[in-house]
């Protein structure tokens, strides 16, 4: 259906070479003493100052999602899927008030994931392996959300052939997977810290230039906004109800507001998020950075409306419906049929980096998980650090496999309900980690078993969830109370009533309180950086344990 | 390691960066203030001029709450320390 136009794919292979000389050169970049410390591979010497930070961590949450799920939800629904703008505008102030202590305690104590400060604090191992497993299992259908985000892209411009042979089919996202693998396994945290700025250009120049160019060409804003208004005033054969509306109407705000809060809540507890904050070298480099970030989103409310752009081009409705109803070929559709063919490739490359960025970082924290919770916690406590880079080299391999698998396996109608499942899980650290930055209150068995209960009941439900023409994990918001909200939510308030409940009770019974290594004062504490930064000065790092 | 002095700011400081927090969530989080069509702002609805504009009020009160909160870098740190690129 879609004829390769040879000179967007020439431009698409450039930038991917292009970003694959950076990766295996950032092994080179800011180099350490001891490349084969954890704390080098998998958190870039913990040395990036604001500037780097502000990529990092923007590379990390703008992602696929951004640029093809949301927008595709946009399409389909139109102001619903408005959420996530609210969701990246709340974010940052949530964020502004814990992360600082993290960075602080996980800085004094050597802490290098959420697990290992989860197990130190409450001096459970259990409640550590819970976190760890939680961000492993969260972090798989995140990675998998960026395949399918590089997957329309390719289908768009006619590079994935339409074999029905999978393997036939899949073979250039692969390939592109496997040069992605390739530098991570060298050059850790600092190849997408490196490539980040690429992408960050890429996107910046795409999404401005749409916003400018593509409105004047297909009638202006008022059209844009009057095409989808009549549109999602139109019944829906299938369900007999409205395709959506452009306002969110009152049955809806509850979903929007608990999607946006739960999405927010979630961000910062996810591995990849955490590796970010880790990486920075001061305390004040977070905060200052969570008062820049914002510029994120403003640009993912701008991509949000391409979702509407793609709706008024009569075009691009005719190539999704033949692409079997996929919403998620709206943007890329959008670029190919708006752009001259040289800017789509542009365009193109912006969304595919976009997603390799943040799939390198996942796969990264992931494996500090792994070697941190798994392999040094239970496998071989006395591992050297080289012996730590290793094994946490090879995780970030099979992290890779296992999201390829993911993604090739699932149905991908709405990518988007890939990370909102991912966020039902991860939601359900929050008491364990954020919470327990302020308070020891909770009995760490009190927090496991909460813990148990609201994963256990966020999976059901979403898997009784019907939606977008599968009958199970269909959607994310269900009814509860009368309302219909994000899952997420809903289990995250069972699971603080199950932990406070039991707390009460396991007191009461002098269940054993966990010992806690840290002190009050590691949670205020900004350590001088070791002067990495400066190489040639260089002074023998001193080993953070 | 050296340890700078753990910060301890005065409670009308804190209680300023939490209001200010309060207020940039809530403007987000309470969607029945901004789930409306008029005013429109041009071609655009209520709804989206709002929560586009929300995005830079929210960047200029976490870049305050960010001051409020600086602490002083140790003197040894030199004064260009924490700023722009490290390379």
């Amino acid at each position: 259906m879609n004829h390769l136009n040879a000179v967007t794919f020439v431009i698409l292979v450039t930038s991917f070479l292009i970003v694959t000389l950076i990766g295996f050169a950032s092994a080179r970049w800011r180099p350490a003493e001891d490349p084969m410390q954890l704390t080098e591979w998998g958190l870039g010497g913990r040395g990036f100052g604001t500037f780097i930070s502000w990529f990092l961590l923007g590379g990390d949450l703008y992602t696929a999602y951004t640029f093809i799920a949301v927008p595709a939800l946009v399409y389909a629904t139109g102001a619903a899927g408005f959420y996530a703008l609210s969701y990246t505008i709340m974010v940052f102030p949530i964020v502004f008030i814990f992360a600082p202590r993290l960075w602080s305690v996980a800085r004094v104590r050597g802490y290098v994931t959420l697990g290992e400060f989860v197990r130190g604090r409450h001096g459970s191992q259990g409640l550590g392996l819970a976190v760890m497993v939680t961000g492993i299992l969260a972090t798989m259908p995140y990675i998998a959300l960026q395949l399918v985000g590089i997957e329309s892209v390719l289908t768009v411009t006619g590079i994935g052939s339409t074999s029905g042979n999978v393997l036939v089919r899949d073979l250039p996202l692969i390939i592109a997977f496997g040069v992605l693998s390739a530098y991570t396994f060298l050059a850790g945290l600092r190849a997408p810290a490196l490539i980040a700025f690429v992408k960050d250009i890429l996107i910046y120049v795409t999404v401005i230039v749409a916003i400018l160019y593509i409105p004047g060409r297909i009638g202006g804003w008022a059209h844009i906004f009057s095409v989808a208004s009549t549109h999602f005033k139109t019944v829906n054969p299938a369900t007999g109800k409205p395709f959506g509306s452009i306002v969110v109407l009152p049955a809806g705000e509850w979903a929007y507001a608990s999607l946006a809060l739960g999405s927010a809540l979630a961000l910062f507890v996810y591995p990849h998020a955490v590796t970010g904050v880790f990486a920075a070298k001061r305390r004040d480099v977070i905060r200052r950075n969570l008062a820049m970030l914002p510029a994120y989103s403003l640009i993912l409310g701008l991509i949000a409306l391409f979702g509407y752009m793609a709706r008024a081009v009569p075009a691009v409705n005719a190539g999704v419906k033949a692409g079997g109803g996929n919403s998620q070929l709206s943007v890329p559709l959008l670029f190919a049929r708006m752009f001259p063919s040289w800017f789509a490739g542009i365009a193109d490359s912006a969304i595919v980096i976009g997603a390799l960025v943040p799939a390198a970082i996942m796969s990264i924290a992931a494996a500090n998980l792994f070697t941190r919770n798994i392999y040094k916690e239970l496998l071989k406590p006395d591992a050297t650090p080289a012996q730590e880079t290793r094994v946490a080299r090879l995780a970030s391999l099979f992290m890779k496999v296992g999201a390829l698998g993911f993604a090739l396996a699932l149905n991908k109608t709405f990518s988007i309900n890939l990370q909102l499942l991912g966020g039902i899980w991860i939601l359900q650290t929050l008491p364990a980690t954020v919470l327990s930055l302020y308070t020891r209150w909770f009995h760490r068995f009190a927090l496991i078993a909460g813990w148990a209960v609201a994963m256990a009941y966020g999976t059901v439900q979403a898997y009784r969830t019907p939606g977008g023409g599968q009958a199970h994990f269909g959607a994310s918001a269900a009814p509860v109370f009368g309302h219909v909200i994000y899952i997420a939510v809903a289990a995250l308030v069972l699971n603080l009533v199950v932990s406070a409940v039991l707390t009460l009770v396991f007191r009461k019974v002098g269940l054993q309180d966990g010992y806690d290594e840290t002190r009050p004062a590691d949670y205020t504490a900004d350590p001088v950086p070791v002067p990495t930064a400066a190489a040639k000065t260089r002074t023998p790092a001193i080993p953070p344990r | 390691m050296a340890h700078s002095a753990p910060s301890r700011k005065r409670p009308a400081t804190l209680g300023t960066v939490a209001v200010l927090l309060i207020v940039a969530i809530i403007g987000a989080l309470w969607v029945p203030i901004y789930a409306r069509s008029t005013p429109k702002l041009g071609p655009f609805p209520f709804f989206y001029w709002y929560q586009l504009i929300l995005v830079p009020v929210v960047a200029v009160l976490s870049w305050i709450c960010f001051l409020l909160l600086k602490t002083r870098p140790t003197p040894d740190a030199g004064p260009g320390d924490g700023g722009g690129a490290q390379k």
